[in-house]
């Protein structure tokens, strides 16, 4: 017991904490603060290695470059255009089914609660290359289409559960009241759930956008076309056979990730709730 | 349209609208991962190259596979990716929350900024350790020469041992945050009278953890467990961003494979035998983790 004492008495324990957690963020934040050097770093010093934590001189031309001299423009407006697509796919799909799963009784409802999660957990590796067999059949590949079709299979259960949380958080009586005085089940829903429940859109709606944004390996293989690419995959396309142009590589890195961390500011305490709240009780 | 009587109790009250509402679901369930699923694996029964029709073969890709050299270190490769990064993950995920729980200021933020890796773009945090890993301007490098521990840049990418571990660990920072947050939620969910109790009975903060935090953590490990291990078991961009799977196959995993065979060689069935190959260890913890998830 003595050395507990001496753990207290000098409050050797906050400090141990303190430590770590610093350690632990200096961890995690090294990657983006090397990305964020190397996008203001100048061609010279680059190759020259020298004071290599901080950009001297501090240059924008690699951000400059990336919009005037590549198709990072195209990548980022197919970014936007495919994950809004998929979001209003998935709120649409998760809204609607999310309220029938906790507020309507009906044959096979606990059947499809089962088929969503078993479709949260089914890895994209090994459907890939039939749903590229399918999508080919039906004239979608190398279309923006086929990655706004496909990305809401991610978000629709993340999306399904975390509004099943906030459905099932209205008092019943609300809803009750208003089918008395003779409003269909569609009408409650539109009018009185949906606007109760505008927080919870809000995050499975981010959720899907982020979701849709990082994906990588459908939009490595739906999408062939340079000019349709999604972000994810077309900043590859600034490797050059073995050639790395790190800077611009990071340049766009940074601006690939900033709608990712703004949007998450804001989702981050539904982020676990949703996972463990809804699925525990799906 | 109204139904009556038995039927209608059969089907549920409101099981009109109640189809209504959950066919947008069920266009997704059905369409995109059934019938793609089902039709894998109808194409991995048969012999089909591009651009020719598909003629049915029976196991014969799997069979092949089972022999075949670069397959068999494929799963071996996978087997220590998904094993040795799962393992790690799940200790600095404890330790992340540990600390996390000692009531710190600033609490959210800090689980914010530690979360970050975890919602990043995949090819963000891939290239950026690549960029880190670089051997001859890569900071890490840099950084050791400079404080004097090696004398010669270390080939972090192109050894294959060395590459193996170097992928790995950019999947533990990634996915270690999922865990300290996923155990950090179960450790709030303790109720703090237990420690109370356990503190008037005189008990040491180790026998504290290990009677108390680790069995009211236990549900939340699990399945934190075993959903990173089908996670990571099927990771794809990482190892296909930092190494596409080499050198010479080093760091080959399932996804990648089946990738490669499929898209760089065309045998689309061989392709989809890879990765269905895993699908009775998939189902396992499918029905696992489903019977976790619905036990309240």
């Amino acid at each position: 017991m003595e050395y507990q004492r001496v753990f207290k008495k000098w409050g050797l324990k906050k400090w141990l904490i303190a430590l770590l957690l610093f350690l632990f963020i200096i961890l995690v934040l090294l990657p983006f603060y090397w990305m964020a050097c190397t996008s203001f770093k100048g061609f010279d010093q680059l190759y020259g290695n020298e004071s290599p934590l901080i950009p001297r001189p501090w240059v924008l031309t690699n951000y400059i470059e990336l919009f005037q001299k590549t198709e990072f423009i195209y990548w980022f407006r197919n970014s936007v255009i495919v994950s809004l697509g998929a979001t209003l796919i998935s709120l649409g799909a998760g809204c609607l089914g999310g309220y029938a799963l906790t507020r309507l009784k009906f044959f096979g409802s606990s059947t499809i609660s089962s088929s969503i999660l078993i479709t949260y957990l089914v890895p994209p590796a090994i459907l890939f290359i039939p749903l590229y067999v399918i999508l080919r059949s039906l004239k979608m590949i190398n279309s923006l289409w086929a990655l706004i079709i496909t990305y809401p299979t991610f978000s629709i259960p993340f999306s399904t559960w975390l509004l099943m949380g906030f459905f099932k958080s209205i008092p019943k009586e609300l809803e009750e009241s208003a089918l008395i005085d003779g409003a269909s089940r569609f009408k409650v829903f539109l009018y009185i759930v949906l606007p109760l429940c505008a927080p919870g859109i809000l995050a499975a709606g981010l959720n899907a956008f982020i979701l849709a944004w990082n994906e990588f390996l459908y939009a490595l293989i739906f999408i062939q076309d340079v000019k349709l690419k999604t972000l994810s995959v077309g900043i590859q396309e600034l490797i050059l056979g073995d050639v790395y142009l790190w800077q611009q590589l990071m340049a766009a890195s940074v601006i690939t990730t900033i709608p990712v961390v703004m949007f998450f500011v804001y989702l981050q305490k539904y982020m676990i709730e949703g996972l463990m709240v809804g699925a525990v009780k799906g | 349209m109204k139904l009556r009587g038995g039927l209608r109790r059969f089907l549920g009250r409101d099981s009109m609208i109640g189809f209504l509402f959950v066919i947008p679901i069920l266009i997704f369930i059905l369409g995109l991962i059934a019938y793609p699923f089902l039709y894998g694996i109808y194409l991995s029964l048969c012999t089909k190259f591009v651009g020719y029709p598909s003629k049915f073969c029976g196991l014969d890709n799997y069979v092949k596979l089972f022999y075949d050299g670069f397959f068999r270190r494929t799963v071996w490769n996978t087997i220590v990716y998904t094993s040795s990064a799962v393992i790690f993950k799940l200790i600095l995920g404890m330790i992340m929350a540990l600390i996390l729980n000692e009531k710190l200021r600033a609490m959210n933020f800090h689980r914010g900024v530690l979360l970050l890796p975890w919602i990043a773009p995949y090819v963000v945090t891939s290239l950026a350790w690549l960029w880190m890993y670089d051997a001859l301007r890569g900071i890490i490098n840099l950084g050791l020469i400079e404080m004097g521990i090696i004398r010669i840049p270390i080939p972090w990418l192109s050894h294959p041992q060395l590459a193996m571990f170097s992928v790995t660990s950019v999947n533990i920072w990634r996915g270690f945050p999922f865990f300290g947050a996923m155990i950090l939620a179960g450790l709030q969910n303790i109720p703090r009278t237990l420690y109370e109790a356990a503190e008037v009975d005189g008990a040491t903060p180790f026998r504290k953890f290990i009677y108390i935090t680790l069995p009211g953590l236990k549900h939340v490990i699990i399945v934190a467990t075993l959903l990173s291990t089908i996670w990571t078991f099927n990771d794809f961009a990482n190892v296909f961003i930092m190494t596409r799977g080499g050198p010479g196959g080093a760091t080959q995993i399932f996804a990648t494979l089946s990738y490669e065979i499929g898209f760089g060689g065309l045998r689309w069935s061989e392709a989809i035998a890879v990765s269905l190959y895993p699908l009775p260890f998939f189902g396992i913890i499918i029905i696992l983790l489903s019977r976790y998830l619905r036990r309240e």
